[in-house]
């Protein structure tokens, strides 16, 4: 099936779901986005954490990297990941890492223990999805940021706002893609090698923030698209998702803010 | 730490606005890895300071594979079986990598006619060969 995100005719207007920096998340909303990785853990079908990491490497592979297709397929990853975890959680959602401005990874992503156990988002069991073990594979995920030498650390702010500068969507996917390579080499470990780095649930931070870059991006240069043949193009998801479908974040239900306060309305 | 100095690019006219390199066909299948880059001067080394008085360029970095975890052929590129094989590219094609060069390359020294890039690569094995592997380098120059 390949979705191409119909419109929901007569059916009312639903909030989108904000997704929000890491360091805005309250004590609550860390403890349900934890417990909804926990939960997604323990399962064994493919409502699992662990069959969306595969998806991007060990062992499926279906990710898109280095062309015009990174910026749709990682949006659609993290569509369906974050779909996945709301049924586990109601409400939760992806947070980013801002590392244009951050130095360092986010406090709630290092601290070794919460909600009175072992931090789910420091380090995390690798349990591949519907495969035997292999001599080599990681059993847990590890971070050695630096470990190649003479990598850039963040924040990364002028290769961020390098990328904001693109006038067209082949510069800004470049430029971006290549903010993002640098991000993965620095932190280095499982999120260093592409194969496995899906599960460090630090990847998806990570990649919200590249989708978020690409969403702010988008909105200062409307209508500036992937190449026209590669819309209709079938990302390799499941389902599928078209090209076309990831462009617009509000049709698929979320937004990305810096802030979120609300208040009852009148009866 | 892998060293490699191209052969000389040639920069015939002066009226571009913005330069890039291109590195085609860059390998992925190994180690994540980092490479700086310089231009003319060959005898840039991991000590060099990254300054434009050493005409340091920038830098680009590979989030690569790692090592192959399949069967015997998993990392193999195939080629198609036959005209009909509408398969998604293997995810090991080598790809084309792009750097901006503009601030580097406009400050050489006026007349300069050519180009000699050193990169220095990196990764964690400390690798000193087979670290950056490509087809080709091509200067562009945009007017």
């Amino acid at each position: 099936m390949t979705v191409t995100a119909p419109p929901a005719p007569n059916a009312a207007p639903a909030r989108l779901k904000i997704r929000k920096n890491i360091n805005a998340l309250s004590a609550q909303e860390l403890t349900d986005l934890r417990r909804a990785i926990q939960q997604s853990m323990a399962l064994k079908d493919k409502r699992s954490y662990e069959y969306f990491a595969g998806w991007h490497g060990v062992t499926l592979g279906w990710c898109q990297h280095h062309d015009a297709l990174f910026l749709p397929w990682h949006r659609a990853y993290l569509y369906w990941l974050e779909l996945a975890l709301q049924s586990q959680v109601p409400g939760v959602t992806l947070p980013w890492w801002d590392w244009a401005n951050a130095g360092t990874i986010p406090q709630p992503y290092t601290v070794a223990q919460a909600d009175g156990g072992e931090n789910i988002l420091a380090k995390a069991p690798i349990n591949v999805f519907n495969a035997v073990h292999q001599s080599g594979w990681p059993t847990e995920t590890s971070r050695a940021p630096g470990e190649v030498p003479q990598t850039p650390a963040p924040p990364y702010q002028q290769e961020w706002a390098n990328a904001m500068k693109a006038d067209n969507y082949a510069d800004f996917s470049q430029r971006i893609w290549s903010v993002h390579d640098t991000v993965h080499v620095w932190v280095g470990g499982t999120m260093g090698q592409l194969d496995f780095a899906a599960y460090d649930p630090l990847f998806f931070a990570h990649h919200a923030n590249i989708d978020r870059a690409w969403r702010i991006w988008q909105a200062a240069h409307p209508g500036a698209n992937p190449p026209a043949d590669i819309l209709g193009q079938s990302l390799q998801t499941d389902p599928a998702m078209t090209v076309q479908a990831t462009l617009d974040v509000t049709r698929l239900g979320y937004e990305y803010a810096g802030t979120q306060s609300t208040v009852p309305g009148s009866a | 730490m892998q060293r490699w100095t191209s052969q000389a690019l040639a920069l015939s006219r002066t009226d571009w606005k913005r330069a890039d390199l291109e590195f085609e066909g860059v390998e992925h299948d190994g180690a994540s890895f980092v490479v700086h880059v310089f231009l003319n001067n060959p005898g840039a080394d991991d000590a060099t300071p990254r300054t434009a008085e050493q005409r340091y360029a920038g830098y680009l970095t590979v989030f690569a594979h790692g090592d192959c975890w399949g069967d015997v052929g998993h990392c193999d590129i195939p080629e198609p079986v036959s005209a009909f094989d509408r398969r998604p590219p293997h995810p090991l094609i080598p790809f084309n990598a792009t750097l901006e060069i503009t601030e580097a390359l406009s400050a050489l020294p006026e007349g300069t006619s050519e180009v000699t890039v050193t990169a220095l690569a990196f990764n964690k094995n400390g690798d000193e060969s087979g670290v950056l592997r490509f087809k080709e380098l091509t200067l562009l120059t945009y007017e």
